[in-house]
């Protein structure tokens, strides 16, 4: 029993990780209803920059590092709404998904020509914390990690139902040619949402690279992978809906790690997708509807 | 002279599965399917020419009946819902044949030789071609056969009842839907000829290369079954070929060049043909001009 | 329309710059291998050392042909982005050029489609594969080389290499008696290395297998694995894995104080990569490989290949190694080094490699086997304070 509650734990902790990524797809999807597939990769680009600090002031601290991944992330995010979508007519889904796949290839290309591929040391926080109860223990770092996600969340709520920033990028998602009769400038609105799911990109990668210590170019197709579930598990567009199906696939698949092993695990995870979209097919929070 | 050959090779197969998400494509679905239907006739070919030593044509079929079958059932279900739902439960399904063969062990002892799928480690000595006498050229020429047979199908589909059909699912469900079209039965037969045409292209992939696993029918390759036809547009069968030659010819091979700049710009190039072309290489106007120019009865299609 | 007819006709045209006619004597030589993706460190480091390894011949004079006349050899190198079908192209470009040989790939997934389209047999009329020799520097995975007859590898025979680690180690350490080991499932080298090499031979050495836990290549989260590991509470933990996911699972053994009596590791992990991911987690971690700069001859074959922008391991020094074997096997056959006999030059080649009882390599003899694969020297190498230092050199 002890085995499945600390798999379990393990397991949603880490899902934070994959709660944030999906929190950047699903807002991308919220207000453009495109898939941004670049996400991932552009995130883990934003991680890799931050380690830039390090080459100019060595012993900078791990919160230097994250903020300048943060803010290399929102940079990263307006260059793939330009690139990927500023350009392209709005009515064509299609060539906004192929340029999106388009970037992720560059941008891990790029990564690799920098690092020669190999695996590059990411600075942590809290990662000799351990908490013990008896037996069962708790990753400081993957608490931080938690903490961080749940802190993006209640910003991005803060801001898309606070402000006016927030105001007009709903009324974009709900309707956008209503939007842009009201004066709201679609345009800004839509690039102004890849520089904040960017930032978030940006947190994100830089998590992603403190708990696990390391970061390859390696990790971006799985993140993109358990982004896109965890994004269709917590109903398209929702964010919290995202955070709590992030959560969910990283305890269920960590769960069944434990019972049924590593090769079959991934198995389980569509699995548990099929089963929501039969059961659940709006996912968790479905919108109310709207477009699409 | 053979690298030409063995080039060609290569287009035509990846020309293939374009083919199959082409179709797919022209009813509004998109599917990151393909490379899992790929992955089913590439193992279904391989492991009926090597184990139980059938000829390639019989193998094909087979390959290509259950990538149809295969197609067939995944999207009874799969394609009730649309949209980017769909882009991301086909994606789980092609994973999941992915992870299906991650896990399959089936060896038989051959002349003292363990042969057969082993799990990660692979599928190898799917020799039939050489082990035939066949030379590239002849291995290519068979596979441009295939390739012209699956472009003429769809071209006539295209100027049949069935095309316009299809595309109108594509256009507009709702409408397509009003003027009395069976939405499921158009799709669902749309996903099956891509599932043959996909199984017919892995099994022609596990003969070319001897040797499958399951990382070469990831996500990768599911993307790129969808690039050809976007690159290429969904007007014409013809922008499919088109991108292929594209990617292959031009990206991989012939910007070899450029050296470590072949692979920055791989991904670069896409983006701004997208860019550059967001209806593809042949859009509408495009497909107009080059009619005009080959004094083609204008309007026939 | 413009765009598309300038793209084919830049295609064709690029795509047809092989197989220029060499003005004086050359003989070429290519090498191919991953210079894209995760992995593009292994190019670049090969490609490196194979560039050393021919401005160090040339210098001597070139390679002595048939005639008497010295040829100079030229290297053209190529990227197979780690895939079949672009291994299988590469193979094929090269074969169009007066290329004699090739020399190559990064991956054992290339490897193996590769072999698999050249002629299994020589002087098998019935077999269309194709005619060229083809010798591994980097490919490891056991058992390769059998594919084809005109496939050679110079790399590390894992099986010799784990049996006397194991050996030695139970000499060096009689009390311990427990191994544990951890695989990365998803990658066909590491998988084979411990479920037929490790594992074999840390039985066959009196050890008990603990236990095993398993990942995949590109995985984060390594607490379920590492407390598997902790509960067995083997004396040596056995990790068959690449840099990246060997990374992950240190640390996460950091965090739960995991810490064996002994760590070993993959052959491969004994690069660059692994001290730039994780050097103070893998302290200890004791692996046999293939190279070390041991003596004077490995140092200068090391600094020799710094100079092209390429760092020296196991791999690299093979493509280094697989040089001079070539020349000394080019000037043994008597090569006429024409363009009107490389079809019978390339023969030769692979005659004169598949001949070969011991070849010369920087750490002393290689015994070559029936199979067309090397019986290497090797010895004990071990993390200190982020640097691979010799630990025991058992030859």
């Amino acid at each position: 029993m002890l085995d499945f509650f600390q798999s379990l734990s393990d397991g949603v902790l880490f899902g934070s990780t994959y709660a944030l990524i999906g929190i950047g797809f699903t807002l991308v999807f919220g207000v453009m209803h495109k898939l941004n597939l670049s996400y991932a990769a552009a995130s883990v680009g934003g991680a890799y920059c931050g380690l830039l600090v390090l080459q100019v002031f060595a012993g900078a601290p791990p919160v230097v590092v994250f903020f300048c991944a943060f803010l290399a992330g929102g940079l990263l995010g307006w260059l793939v709404y330009l690139t990927c979508f500023h350009f392209i007519p709005i009515s064509n889904p299609l060539a906004t998904l192929m340029a999106t796949v388009g970037m992720l290839l560059l941008i891990d290309e790029i990564i690799v020509h920098l690092t020669a591929g190999m695996p590059v040391g990411y600075p942590a926080m809290f990662d000799d914390v351990m908490l013990r109860m008896g037996e069962f223990t708790v990753r400081g770092d993957l608490l931080m990690v938690f903490a961080v996600s749940m802190l993006c969340m209640g910003g991005l709520l803060a801001l898309l139902y606070k402000t006016r920033l927030g105001l007009a990028t709903r009324a974009v998602s709900q309707q956008t040619v209503a939007a842009l009769l009201c004066g709201i400038r679609v345009g800004q609105v839509n690039a102004m949402t890849f520089v904040i799911t960017g930032l978030l990109g940006g947190i994100a990668g830089a998590m992603i690279g403190a708990s696990v210590g390391t970061l390859s170019p390696l990790l971006t197709t799985p993140l993109t992978t358990k982004g896109l579930i965890v994004t269709v598990i917590g109903g398209l567009g929702s964010v919290p809906g995202a955070i709590i199906a992030g959560l969910l696939v990283g305890g269920f698949e960590n769960v069944l790690q434990q019972y049924r092993g590593v090769t079959e695990r991934d198995l389980y995870v569509m699995l548990l997708l099929f089963v929501f979209l039969v059961f659940r097919p709006g996912g968790l929070f479905a919108p109310k509807g709207g477009r699409d | 002279m053979d690298f030409y050959f063995g080039l060609a090779q290569i287009i035509g197969v990846h020309t293939l599965i374009g083919l199959s998400a082409y179709i797919v494509l022209l009813t509004g679905q998109v599917s990151l399917a393909q490379a899992g239907f790929f992955a089913v006739g590439a193992y279904v070919a391989g492991m009926l020419t090597v184990l139980a030593g059938w000829a390639i044509l019989p193998a094909l079929a087979a390959s290509a009946v259950l990538g149809a079958v295969v197609a067939c059932a995944v999207g009874f279900p799969a394609l009730r819902v649309k949209g980017l739902m769909l882009v991301i439960v086909t994606l789980a399904f092609g994973e999941g044949v992915r992870l299906f063969f991650f896990n399959f062990d089936y060896q038989v002892a051959k002349g003292g030789v363990k042969l057969g799928p082993l799990g990660s480690e692979g599928f190898r000595q799917i020799r039939y071609f050489p082990e035939n006498g066949w030379t590239t050229m002849d291995v290519m020429l068979f596979i441009w056969v295939f390739v012209t047979l699956a472009m003429a199908l769809l071209w006539w589909f295209d100027r049949s009842r069935y095309g316009a059909v299809l595309r109108a699912v594509g256009e507009d469900e709702l409408a397509a839907q009003s003027v009395g079209l069976n939405l499921t039965a158009v799709k669902v037969s749309a996903m099956t000829i891509g599932g043959a045409i996909a199984g017919l292209g892995g099994g022609i992939y596990a003969h070319y290369t001897t040797h499958i696993e399951h990382a070469s029918f990831g996500i990768l390759l599911a993307t790129f079954a969808l690039a050809y036809p976007i690159l290429g547009g969904l007007g014409s069968v013809f922008g499919t070929l088109l991108a292929a030659m594209f990617v292959q010819g031009f990206l991989v091979e012939g910007l070899r060049f450029l050296g470590d700049w072949r692979n920055l710009l791989f991904g670069a190039l896409i983006v701004l043909a997208m860019n550059v072309r967001p209806k593809g290489f042949l859009d509408a106007p495009t497909l107009l001009g080059l009619k005009r120019l080959f004094g083609g009865k204008s309007g026939a299609a | 329309m413009k765009q598309i007819a300038v793209a084919v006709s830049l295609a064709f045209a690029a795509v047809g710059t092989t197989g220029a006619l060499a003005q004086e004597k050359t003989i070429k030589i290519a090498g191919f291998g991953a210079k894209s993706g995760v992995v593009r460190s292994f190019g670049v480091n090969s490609e490196a050392a194979m560039l050393a390894a021919a401005d160090q011949i040339n210098k001597a004079g070139g390679i002595k042909l048939a005639d008497g006349s010295k040829a100079k050899i030229k290297i053209d190198y190529y990227d197979d982005r780690c895939t079949a079908e672009e291994g299988i192209s590469v193979a094929r470009r090269m074969a169009g050029t007066d290329a004699l040989v090739g020399v190559g790939p990064t991956c054992s997934n290339v490897a193996e489609p590769l072999f698999g389209i050249l002629q299994k047999k020589v002087d098998d009329k019935s077999d269309s594969g194709m005619q060229f020799p083809i010798f591994s520097d980097v490919a490891i995975k056991g058992g390769l080389a059998r594919i084809s007859e005109w496939s050679f590898r110079n790399v590390p025979n894992e099986m010799t290499m784990y049996s006397s680690l194991f050996y030695w180690l139970k000499t060096q350490h009689p009390t311990l008696k427990t191994v544990f080991g951890g695989v990365e499932e998803d990658f066909a080298h590491s998988r084979a290395t411990w479920y037929v090499v490790m594992k074999d031979r840390a039985i066959a050495n009196g050890y008990t297998v603990a236990g095993e836990s398993k990942w995949l290549l590109a995985d984060t989260n390594f607490a379920t694995q590492v407390r598997e590991m902790k509960k067995a509470n083997a004396d040596i933990v056995a990790i068959s894995a690449h840099p990246f996911s060997t990374c992950g699972v240190l640390k996460e053994m950091q965090r739960q104080g995991v810490k064996p009596k002994l760590l070993v590791g993959l052959t491969s992990t004994s690069s660059l990569e692994t001290m730039q991911g994780c050097a103070k987690q893998a302290e200890g971690m004791m692996i046999p490989t293939s190279f070390a700069p041991v003596n004077k001859e490995a140092t200068a074959a090391a600094n020799a290949t710094a100079k092209f922008k390429g760092s020296a391991d196991l791999h690299s020094m093979a493509a280094w190694e697989n040089m001079f074997i070539l020349k000394q096997v080019m000037e043994s056959e008597n090569l006429s080094g024409n363009a009107k006999d490389l079809a019978s030059d390339r023969r030769k080649v692979r005659d004169g490699l598949a001949k070969l009882k011991v070849t010369k390599g920087l750490l002393g003899d290689t015994k070559r086997t029936d199979d067309r694969e090397a019986d290497k020297p090797y010895l004990f190498v071990q993390a200190k304070s982020g640097n691979w230092v010799v630990l025991h050199n058992p030859l």
